[in-house]
């Protein structure tokens, strides 16, 4: 125990519509690059953990691909988009408790084919269907965005959170992309290109939307003590924390309302030692401009209900008094599940986020989502170990 | 509205012979006294993994909606929503002729025999509004 555990590494493949290589290829490349970009070679790692992913991508298998041999951890994880901050808690845990010292987390996907539209490879389509959920399926629910926009549609009717409002968090973000080299769209766009974009399920605009890329992204966890002495600065986890809200298809609900946020934040600002005021930038899962405002509410920088108002402040864009999605998050620098938060929360954690870095990098808030806010995680991290961390 | 054919699956039989006579074949749990969708496999009440069926009042309330739309500009908008039955449950379902969409609009289910497949169910306002 003692010094906590720290992210040492960080790689990434090529992103977006990279075509050729198979999901365990892209994996064995990301980890591969993670591992260079801490100093360090595959060797020195004892622990793996794959992410679940769309299809095709790898499982522990993917340990025998890059030649990893006498590991003391290997496992796969699914918690669809809680997945990378499950995947770093259980590797901090592993290494602060002495069951393995350096830890690769890794995620792959390649849900596009080529020649295919980004929105037909989450999407399905058949003449013919199958027993009640076939009906679902039949009568048009045949995209999540269909069931995420009932969440956003239910927080507007409720709240009177409007498109406008998420159109705020769409265009900040776009600003953030704007700076990130890496951003598959980085052209700025304006409150009337949100609201003139094309419906795809109302009250969703496609710019409302996430990418779909293809690529992988890892990882390498390992002691705080032992990353003060490889090649980057140190990224401390101090935090984490999970929330499966486990909303029931009934009365009462509050699907729509509330998410595992509400949980998960508390429990991993607390053992960070942290407030919700003490969030120097937020790396926050964004499906969906909507999945970014209630995670807001939930998290308590705002009052429930009051998330579409924060948003349109304009506090969320360079500049503002909470910097969120610095690197333009999914819906406009690349989608990788949960690995798109963590992953620009290691490169400002460390000073490297170039024309977009935030002056304030202290405390840093990452945030997961999964299904359709069935599954949430945190994390809290900081360039600062826990010890030397200003109260 | 084209939904392309439906067939059964051999695990939810029960709600196709309940929509070919007009009828919402619900799954319950007696000894809880709980109603759950037609998709529901166990009861997370009493651990009871065999749910019977039996059939829901047909009155439900408009939880939330989308309306969806195709790529192509010729696709007919879909109105999709959660609407609770009056039983308790949330059901996805797609939503016919209902105007003035709000929390709460009280609806009711409404069945379609197509030509081919099984019948399905669609949810409408309880007062039809006039052409
Ligand atoms: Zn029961």
């Amino acid at each position: 125990m003692g010094s906590g555990a720290a992210i040492a590494g960080l790689g990434m493949t090529e992103l977006g519509r990279v075509y050729g290589s198979s999901p365990r290829r892209l994996a064995a490349n990301a980890v591969r690059a993670a591992v260079a970009d801490a100093g360090l070679t595959l060797e020195d790692l004892d622990g793996l953990l794959v992410s679940h992913g769309m299809g095709g991508s790898p499982s522990i298998e993917l340990a025998e691909t890059l030649g990893l041999r006498d590991l003391r951890l290997l496992s796969l994880m699914s918690a669809f988009g809680a997945t990378a901050g499950a995947m770093v808690a259980h590797a901090a845990m592993s290494i602060m408790n002495g069951a393995a010292t350096t830890v690769a987390c890794v995620f792959a996907d390649a849900p596009l084919q080529p020649k295919q539209s980004a929105g037909s490879a989450y999407h399905r389509n058949a003449k013919e269907y199958y027993g009640f959920g076939g009906m679902t399926a039949a009568l048009g629910f045949r995209s999540i965005n269909a069931f995420y926009a009932l969440a956003a549609q239910r927080h507007m009717a409720r709240y009177g959170t409007t498109s406008e409002q998420l159109g705020a968090i769409a265009v900040s973000t776009r600003q953030w992309a704007s700076m990130n080299p890496l951003a598959q769209l980085r052209d700025p766009i304006t409150l009337a290109d949100h609201q003139n974009s094309r419906w795809v399920a109302e009250p969703l605009h496609l710019l409302d939307c996430c990418l779909v890329s293809n690529g992988a992204i890892a990882v390498i966890v390992t002691s705080a003590d032992r990353a003060r002495d490889l090649a980057r600065p140190p990224v401390h986890v101090l935090g984490w924390g999970q929330g499966h809200p486990g909303h029931r298809k009934e009365r009462g609900s509050e699907f729509g309302l509330t998410t595992g946020a509400l949980a998960s934040g508390p429990i991993a600002m607390k053992m960070a030692g942290v407030t919700v005021d003490d969030i120097d930038v937020c790396q926050l899962y964004d499906c969906y401009t909507y999945t970014v405002l209630v995670t807001l509410e939930d998290y308590g920088f705002c009052a429930k209900g009051e998330g579409g108002a924060f948003a349109a402040t304009g506090a969320l864009a360079p500049g503002g008094a909470l910097p969120t999605n610095t690197g333009g998050g999914q819906l406009s620098a690349y989608y990788m599940w949960g690995m798109t938060p963590l992953s620009e929360a290691v490169v400002q954690a460390r000073g490297a986020g170039g024309d977009r870095q935030v002056a304030r990098n202290d405390v840093i808030l990452v945030s997961g989502n999964g299904g359709i806010l069935d599954h949430h995680s945190s994390l809290i991290l900081s360039p600062h170990a826990p010890s030397s961390q200003g109260a | 509205m084209d939904i392309g054919v439906l067939r059964r699956d051999g695990r939810t039989d029960p709600f196709f012979d309940g929509t070919a006579r007009d009828e919402l074949m619900i799954k319950r749990c007696e000894p809880c006294d709980r109603w759950f969708g037609p998709d529901a496999t166990g009861c997370p009440g009493c651990g009871a993994d065999e749910l019977g069926w039996a059939r829901a009042c047909g009155d439900a309330s408009l939880v939330t909606w989308t309306i969806t739309h195709g790529r192509d500009p010729d696709d007919e908008p879909a109105f999709l929503a959660l609407v609770e039955l009056a039983e308790g449950p949330w059901l996805h379902a797609r939503l016919d002729g209902v105007t003035g969409l709000r929390e709460g609009l009280p609806l009711v289910a409404r069945f379609v025999h197509p030509a081919e497949g099984e019948a399905y169910l669609l949810f409408s306002g309880t007062r039809r509004s006039p052409q």
